[in-house]
């Protein structure tokens, strides 16, 4: 289970559990006899038969027809159907073969298409970690107007992992329930960059809510990399047109 | 543009067109460049476990098994919950008027996962309809909500942002809970269990 080291109000810090909570599968698929069925991946046909190697061989796609009735084909019984079970995405060359070697860019593009920036892809480096604290920003948005800004696409659970941070998460949830408010949360040194939970993964601003029930606290760390609001009104007619 | 989306509220239908919002159309987007040592650009496929097969876009499938591992048509099986009841497919959310009656709370929206925006936007000015006047009060609406109907409705939320204007969100429900402390029974003590002080000054004891 991942850890995270928060800080509290003043300043102490502390690893606790990080726990997801996104709800497993609702849908289970059942034969006559009740009995679980599972999905398998099957390989439906390779690159060599697909559109494009076939409009290659044919000369054209308008021959593709004709060459298929031609050459007669049989169905390749030892891989058509077989699982896909221990698979890896590569790249390919225009000729269909695995290229080792690759140079990777990022092209930022504004929001009608055009091209804002190109650079070398860099991997963002992950800037939570059980060594490297979380502090208390000391930011409180309330709640109402939270929920009006933001869109929480994601979120994670912290709990503790012994009595000692069982009393340190409580009180946080006690403090951020009773002003009614959720804390922002930024990672890095200075605590004011967008959390990078893994390596390479998708930047987001944190928003720690706090809530309790008797002896129990529930504090979530919603994520969010969206504002609630209308794109650009030209943006808007384009797309709708 | 997509149908319009129609709600059944305080006895009223308003109908809504729904314009999908999300990154891209608010900050806009990154796309990704991959060339090889001579500039030639390159796609992704999938490469089998053999270390040899190559797969390309629309090369795989999904075949349904039996708990015994035969091959079954997915016609042959029935949908059911966790429970092992069976399921009741949904229809469509645009084949009626939805009913809007169930406001919810924050905590209850909070509790959900964020997956589709859309911004509705009623035919002519409906700020001051009786609708938009609860919204804006602070109401979150919460109703199921199926695009095209099929096995379970997704949740959907009606809420203004603070700008006024009316948003539409479908939702993931999560499996966010309280927790409490349960210690292991090393750590807990009953009263009858606390040492004596003569016992702890015992020093013969040791």
């Amino acid at each position: 289970m991942p850890e995270l080291n928060l800080c509290n109000e003043a300043g102490r810090d502390a690893a606790v559990s990080m726990e997801s909570v996104m709800m497993p599968l609702r849908v289970r698929w059942v034969d006559e006899k009740g009995r679980q069925a599972r999905n398998v991946r099957i390989l439906k046909s390779t690159l060599e038969q697909d559109v494009d190697a076939l409009k290659k061989t044919a000369d054209g796609i308008d021959k593709v027809a004709q060459s298929i009735i031609d050459s007669d084909p049989d169905v390749d019984l030892e891989v058509a159907g077989s699982f896909l079970t221990m698979t890896s995405r590569v790249y390919i060359n225009t000729e269909a073969e695995i290229v080792h070697r690759v140079n990777q860019f990022e092209v930022i593009k504004n929001p009608d298409g055009s091209e804002r920036e190109r650079r070398v892809l860099e991997r963002t480096q992950q800037n939570v970690t059980s060594e490297m604290p979380l502090r208390w920003s000391g930011v409180y948005l309330k709640r109402t107007d939270v929920i009006r800004k933001f869109v929480f696409g994601n979120k994670l659970q912290l709990t503790h992992i012994n009595g000692l941070t069982y009393d340190f998460l409580f009180a946080m949830a006690k403090d951020l329930e009773s002003r009614d408010s959720m804390l922002l949360v930024g990672g890095g040194a200075k605590s004011n960059e967008p959390l990078i939970l893994r390596r390479g993964s998708v930047p987001y601003r944190g928003f720690l809510e706090g809530r309790t029930d008797g002896d129990s606290y529930l504090l979530l760390l919603h994520l969010s990399n969206l504002e609630l609001k209308v794109p650009d009104e030209a943006e808007d007619e384009k797309d709708s047109a | 543009m997509p149908r319009p989306i129609r709600f059944d509220f305080d006895g009223a239908v308003l109908s809504f067109n729904m314009q999908k919002v999300d990154r891209s159309k608010l900050y806009g987007f990154k796309q990704l460049e991959v060339f090889d040592e001579h500039e030639n650009q390159c796609d992704l496929a999938t490469l089998a476990e053999d270390g040899k097969t190559l797969v390309g876009k629309g090369g795989t499938g999904i075949g349904h098994l039996t708990a015994d591992g035969l091959w079954t048509d997915k016609e042959q099986l029935k949908p059911v919950n966790l429970e092992g009841d069976e399921i009741t497919p949904v229809s469509s959310s645009f084949a009626a008027p939805v009913e809007l009656k169930d406001e919810t709370t924050i905590d209850d929206y909070l509790n959900h996962n964020i997956r589709l925006i859309y911004r509705l936007k009623a035919e002519e000015d409906s700020k001051e309809d009786a609708l938009h006047l609860r919204l804006k009060a602070g109401a979150i609406l919460k109703f199921p909500y199926s695009y095209r109907g099929g096995l379970e409705a997704d949740i959907g939320f009606l809420l203004t942002n603070e700008n006024d204007e009316l948003f539409f969100l479908v939702a993931d429900p999560t499996r966010v809970e309280f927790v409490g402390l349960t210690q292991s029974p090393a750590a807990q003590m009953e009263d009858d269990d606390q040492p004596d002080a003569t016992d702890l000054m015992d020093f013969g004891m040791i």
